[in-house]
């Protein structure tokens, strides 16, 4: 499965235009500002709406309203994020597919999405007996902290990926290197 | 209408003219003569403990940059929220003064968050964004965006927003978004930088 994906890094890492936007000094930086600056929009809506949710921000304003208001920019935000996050993989791809947060990342992003799809069903089945109390159920505050930590963590991890403590063959952890999906010897940047 | 206008204007002059001066001060010459000084108090910095942890521990400077990227999360989704509402396109079915009112306590908070992780950071590599211009440039838009939002934005705000001019309304909100994406956007590129 490594070496799969490490052909396919190694692939996408020769053709033209991931090795242009790699060089590109301007276009890489506009790329990850545009991918961090959107934070604002799409994990600024979340935080709002997970706040919401927890009775922390807007309490006298109908969740419902809140959630359904905000998921329309906050999906934009992620949109934009996604798009972006692509282009900075596709700029990068054999040191970005070996890393190892950018592997928890990925993770996180499922579990996110995941506890997105619960959070929304659960929500709708219910909202209409607490849409006016300062603080939702405990189910669905439970989602909402959920959705807090695990976010939190994907930009921990996002900001670690910049950082080469455990890259392949810098790293002399056996375990880091499984998991990272180091191929014996072979690593670009 | 009128006790507003009396009250409101004066105020933003006096920012206006605290921003000019800053401005004249940044580039007319006085700044040249107060940064070589300056340099002291930022090889000072370094020698902080959060100056000390952030140069040893890499780990710890990189995980705070993470919770100042979060911080900035949150400050600028009420910015979005609150000015979004401002200028009729989100949460339109709930009152202006509901939605500016609730996102400050956030922005508050986040915007705390920024500010302690901002100077942990910047204790961290002091010498380091001394010499980047664009890291004065940041602190010229930090500056003019919470003088907007403490001094302008939320004394006009604080009246009923029905009195108000819909065109003033919405060009504050626009400037409010302007300030906090220069404030972000400088803030990232000092990361390119140097």
């Amino acid at each position: 499965m490594n070496e799969l994906i490490y052909n396919l890094a190694v692939w996408l890492d020769d053709t033209e235009w991931s090795r242009m936007l790699h060089e590109s000094y301007y276009m890489y930086n506009w790329v990850e500002s545009t991918h961090v600056l959107t934070l604002m929009v799409s994990l600024g809506m979340l935080f709002l709406i997970d706040l919401r949710m927890l009775g922390l921000a807007l309490p006298d304003v109908p969740a419902s309203r809140i959630a359904e208001r905000l998921n329309v920019p906050m999906l934009i935000g992620f949109a934009a994020m996604f798009i972006t996050g692509i282009l900075l993989f596709y700029a990068v791809p054999v040191r970005t597919s070996q890393s190892l947060w950018f592997r928890i990342k990925m993770v996180l992003l499922v579990a996110c999405a995941v506890n997105a799809f619960l959070f929304h069903k659960r929500m709708n089945e219910s909202v209409a007996t607490w849409d006016i109390e300062p603080r939702a159920p405990s189910r669905i505050r439970l989602g909402a902290m959920l959705s807090l930590t695990f976010w939190s963590i994907v930009v921990v991890c996002g900001r670690f990926i910049a950082y080469d403590w455990f890259d392949c063959n810098t790293s002399p952890n056996t375990l880091i290197d499984i998991v990272s999906g180091c191929v014996d010897g072979q690593t670009r940047f | 209408m009128k006790a507003v206008m009396l009250t409101s204007y004066p105020r933003t002059l006096t920012v206006v003219a605290a921003l000019l001066t800053l401005l004249m001060l940044a580039y007319g010459g006085a700044m040249e003569a107060v940064y070589p000084s300056l340099l002291g108090v930022f090889e000072w910095l370094e020698t902080t403990w959060f100056g000390v942890i952030g140069k040893t521990w890499g780990a710890a400077f990189a995980f705070v940059e993470a919770v100042h990227l979060l911080g900035l999360a949150l400050l600028g989704g009420c910015v979005l929220a609150g000015d979004g509402r401002l200028l009729g396109v989100v949460l339109t079915d709930v009152p202006v003064q509901t939605v500016v009112e609730r996102t400050h306590r956030v922005f508050v908070f986040g915007l705390s968050i920024c500010l302690a992780t901002g100077i942990f950071m910047a204790c961290g590599v002091a010498t380091k964004i001394y010499y980047l211009p664009v890291y004065w440039f940041k602190m010229l838009a930090l500056s003019a965006g919470m003088l907007f939002h403490f001094q302008i934005r939320r004394p006009l705000l604080g009246h009923d927003i029905q009195n108000l001019n819909p065109v003033v309304v919405k060009m504050v909100a626009v400037a409010s978004m302007l300030a906090w994406f220069m404030v972000a956007a400088t803030g990232r590129w000092i990361g390119f930088s140097g």
